[in-house]
């Protein structure tokens, strides 16, 4: 797959398509990768591919919005190139996607490789990029659904899950990580650096804590494409995917709709229909 | 003769503290190591490595109440927090504790940061030495080790009877008064190898890096997510705000970071480091050129290794340190 | 349940309805609870759920958005967008432990005073019997400390 990669980089550098090409690099620990970003033809050897790509580069592209670009894509960053270009925020005749069929890929952190796949792998819905250009790897076929983990946590008792989530946030140390390494948070202001009126603030309690969180979940439902860096990310192991995913699960079964599948798309949100009738309401 | 508490005598010992003191030490939270205070010693942990965050949130705490301000009555008052107990912080690591060290620097010069100073002076630092290094740690490239006891009031060392003990402050040795030390001829265990990073001459090189095309390549990965600031033992960037909470006004100073966008935003919108380069470069001009500069050679860098181990990108400080070099060393 | 607790309400209510049907409630002399606290919006639909959240953090003990009837709405389709954040946002709040009793969508219409008034009754009782919030027992017991 790697050598795929690379002939493709170079022959889209030699030819002139695009100006950057960002993929991965092997990292200083020898063994994980990390994004590279490569702009001729020289820095070619430098990609990888393996298990240890594990990175979601599709929000690089927003900073290279109106120059042109190739990304190494797997499954869950291809649905974020969908979700990107859907809301205006990529052209897509501006980005060559190199697409990676994806196995599934084991936990990842500095200097430590998983033997297991992570827990979103063993349920990702699409085992093939949803939009490429070019593909490496033979299609395999599509796990089944589940939201077993969510249902897990719906069918506890409300006090458990309380006291669980007011655990969670309260570790929280607001450092917003998951909203910097998540694709579909790319607002000009976040909600939580307005000033007039002042929302949330920086103060790190778990009150104020659990206000970001949550309302990040809620602005990205029915956006977010769950490729899990918000949770990767965080340095003190919050388990955001049980709320990204809580969201997912309720848009699915009330509005059918999952986000990124398609790039030309009504998002739930900003659409209705005048006679549906919605559980919990009336 | 050297002095040695025995494994069992250590619970013991910092019990006995908890009468007067606040004691904070390292607690095991799924696979992570945070330091916090506890009602008894044998909830602490004692594992290899410095904690996922280090100790430095009991002397700049996360979020912090800098004083309150109530009104009855059209009567205002303004009642400024303090810390009501002493505190002992039990576990840290050299690297952690030359962290407060530099700290010191910037803080305790006057004028003094009043929240900070009373914290620290009522503070007492017991240490751990390490008996290995982590992949990612080179104290000993940064003006410290892995048995670098100067920073600590007391300091402890594994040893096959239990831990050597080591009064290094007349406030260790205050706090070791009714500790249950054993005389033993014990031999002082030999500090591991840990691998050395070029720091020679770091400072230098810098300055000559300051107008390079690799700060803007570097940040091409950068994705400004602060955990770098958040896990350094050396960052102090905050700001502070007003929060109206049951009636009163709390003026709360909380942790920020150089590194997210609109950091130095100020008003009427400029923003002096609105591009991902000039921040880059501002977190590894400010440890290893502003702050020597500044402060007589003490580079701001400890060598503890965080945010190698957490940077979501790999963006690694003594990659970084190799390169400087090789683009501005002499 | 707690004796003597008085639950306190928030409530969203669209200015040309719902808020004229509590108006109108008023102006009748008709009474319910006073723990409702009224806040007056253009339109349900600029409800926020930021404000919903905001409101919990604060200490509300439930949360009343009240619209115009579906098909009513003075700007047309707000109370359309606001009906499926309801719908999406109350489960979500549940999930963390916010229950779904504490959180109300009522469609309430300008002529509607009594049903203004049967709403707030029914919700206050409703979050009596619920009784007070339990995040402060629920945060000791699990060690989690408010910022100093």
């Amino acid at each position: 797959m790697q050598d795929k990669i690379r002939a493709k980089a170079r022959e889209l550098l030699e030819t002139g398509t695009v100006d950057c090409v960002i993929g991965y690099e092997r990292a200083t620990d020898g063994l994980t990768a990390r994004p590279v970003f490569i702009y001729g033809t020289a820095g070619v050897d430098r990609l990888v591919f393996d298990q240890t790509c594990v990175h979601n580069l599709s929000k690089f592209l927003l900073d290279r919005r109106d120059k042109r670009t190739a990304i190494v894509a797997k499954p869950c960053d291809s649905r974020a190139i969908n979700l990107l270009i859907n809301e205006g925020q990529l052209a897509r005749d501006k980005v060559y996607i190199i697409g990676v069929v994806c196995q599934g890929m084991p936990e990842v952190s500095w200097n430590r490789v998983s033997k297991e796949p992570q827990e979103r792998c063993q349920r990702c819905p699409q085992r093939v990029p949803v939009v490429y250009d070019y593909l490496v790897g033979e299609p395999v076929e599509a796990l089944p659904v589940t939201f077993s983990d969510v249902e897990q946590m719906e069918n506890a008792g409300p006090a458990e899950r309380r006291g669980f989530w007011l655990e969670q946030f309260g570790r929280c140390i607001r450092c917003h990580a998951c909203r910097q390494a998540c694709p579909g948070c790319y607002c000009s202001e976040c909600f939580v650096d307005q000033l007039d009126p002042t929302w949330v603030g920086i103060r790190k309690d778990v009150t104020d804590n659990e206000m970001w969180n949550t309302i990040r979940a809620f602005h990205l439902a029915g956006r977010c494409i769950s490729c899990n860096e918000c949770e990767r990310v965080c340095p003190v192991s919050i388990p955001l995917s049980l709320l990204n995913r809580k969201l997912e699960k309720d848009v699915g079964e009330f509005f059918d709709f999952q986000a990124g599948i398609k790039a030309e798309t009504v998002p739930p949100f900003a659409t209705f229909k005048k006679d549906e009738h919605l559980k919990g309401v009336e | 003769m050297s002095q040695v508490i025995a494994r069992e005598d250590l619970s013991r010992w910092l019990n006995s503290l908890m009468e007067e003191r606040t004691v904070v030490v390292p607690v095991v939270v799924g696979d992570m190591v945070f330091f916090r205070p506890v009602a008894k010693a044998e909830d602490m942990t004692i594992s290899r490595g410095n904690a996922t965050l280090g100790p430095k949130g009991c002397l700049f705490p996360l979020s912090h109440t800098m004083f309150t301000v109530e009104q009855e009555d059209g009567d205002v008052r303004v009642i400024p927090s303090s810390l009501e107990r002493e505190m002992v912080v039990f576990g840290l690591r050299p690297c952690d504790a030359q962290g407060l060290a530099v700290f010191d620097l910037p803080m305790l010069a006057e004028p003094a940061d009043q929240y900070y100073r009373e914290r620290r002076e009522k503070t007492a630092l017991v240490g751990l030495a390490c008996a290995e290094a982590c992949a990612e740690c080179f104290c000993t490239s940064t003006g410290g080790g892995p048995h670098d006891a100067r920073y600590m009031d007391v300091m402890l060392s594994e040893v096959p009877q239990g831990y050597l003990v080591q009064a290094v402050t007349e406030k260790g040795k205050k706090l070791l008064a009714k500790a249950p030390l054993k005389d033993m001829a014990v031999q002082a265990p030999t500090p591991p190898d840990v691998p050395r990073v070029p720091t020679d001459g770091i400072v230098a090189a810098m300055r000559r890096t300051f107008a390079d095309k690799y700060w803007s390549r570097l940040a091409d990965r950068c994705i400004h997510c602060n955990i770098c600031s958040y896990v350094c033992p050396t960052c102090y960037c905050f700001d502070i705000r007003d929060y109206q909470q049951d009636g009163k006004t709390h003026r709360v100073r909380s942790w920020e970071s150089c590194q997210a966008p609109g950091f130095t935003k100020i008003a009427g919108g400029h923003d002096p480091r609105a591009d991902k380069g000039s921040r880059m470069r501002q977190r590894f001009a400010h440890k290893l050129l502003y702050f020597p500069e500044e402060f007589n050679n003490v580079l701001g860098c400890t060598g503890c290794g965080r945010c190698v181990r957490y940077c979501p990108v790999n963006i690694d400080i003594r990659e970084i340190i190799s390169d400087v070099q090789k683009i501005g060393g002499g | 349940m707690a004796v003597g607790f008085e639950p306190r309400v928030v409530g969203f209510l669209c200015n040309w309805c719902s808020y004229a049907g509590a108006d109108m409630a008023g102006t009748s002399r008709m009474s319910y609870p006073p723990n409702i606290r009224i806040i007056r919006v253009p339109c349900s639909g600029r409800v926020d759920p930021l404000f919903v959240v905001k409101a919990f953090q604060m200490g509300a003990d439930g949360v009343l958005i009240a619209g115009c009837h579906p098909g009513d709405c003075h700007y047309t389709e707000g109370n359309y967008h606001m009906r499926r954040r309801f719908a999406l946002l109350q489960p979500f709040l549940d999930y963390v432990g916010i229950e779904k009793e504490r959180f109300r969508l009522e469609w309430v219409s300008a002529s509607e005073g009594k049903r203004f008034t049967q709403v707030v009754t029914s919700f206050t009782e409703q979050l009596r019997q619920l009784g007070p919030r339990k995040d402060r027992e629920l945060m000791a017991a699990k060690g989690v400390q408010r910022a100093v």
